[in-house]
């Protein structure tokens, strides 16, 4: 799993049939503290996050394995909403944050 | 299957429902002499067998699928055991 900041949806008519009625968000990859890194993915929403929300991100096989996805040619899926991560009794990112 | 600590917790409210009840933890790789290898991830504790500061061994890929008792949820990383000690 990957730490991510939703930045967009991505919006497509004509997709493969099981992807019908499935969210795709644009997700920019960040550090476990929230700082935002290179790579961006396109992945399935599984937990109705909205933009901005920082999530977990699963990706490849793992990706198929929600109810949301089961058997779709998906490879990333966003199966959490980070509420913050706590290293070492500090609070290193938060909700909302940055 | 590879060795790492406990550095984190991950808080998540809303999560996939494979992963209700299931924790998710940061978890940094080390060597067998408990020293940084890799950057920190974050993996699932399906079996409730972790704290922040234990060494523990996880596992990767699809074989931390097979570490929940369904076998589905959406997981890149799980912890599978709790290391006592190395001899």
């Amino acid at each position: 799993m990957i730490f991510a900041r939703v930045i967009g949806t991505v919006v497509s008519t004509q997709k493969d049939p099981s992807l019908n009625g499935k969210k795709l968000l644009l997700c920019k990859e960040v550090d476990h503290a929230g700082n935002p890194l290179r790579s961006y993915h396109v992945a399935v929403d599984a937990v109705q996050a909205g933009e901005g929300s920082l999530v977990l991100l699963s990706y490849g096989s793992a990706a198929r394995m929600t109810e949301e996805t089961r058997n779709a040619p998906v490879d990333a899926v966003v199966m959490a909403i980070i509420d913050h991560v706590q290293i070492d009794k500090d609070v290193v990112v938060a909700k909302g944050g940055r | 299957m590879k060795l790492g600590i406990v550095t984190g917790t991950v808080w998540a409210t809303r999560k996939a429902k494979e992963l209700e009840g299931c924790r998710l933890l940061v978890v940094q790789p080390v060597s067998s002499r408990r020293v940084a290898t890799d950057t920190p991830l974050v993996a699932a504790d399906p079996g409730g067998l972790a704290a922040p500061g234990d060494l523990v061994v996880y596992v990767t890929s699809t074989d931390a699928t097979a570490a929940f008792p369904t076998g589905f949820a959406p997981v890149n990383a799980s912890i599978v055991e709790l290391v006592e000690g190395i001899v």
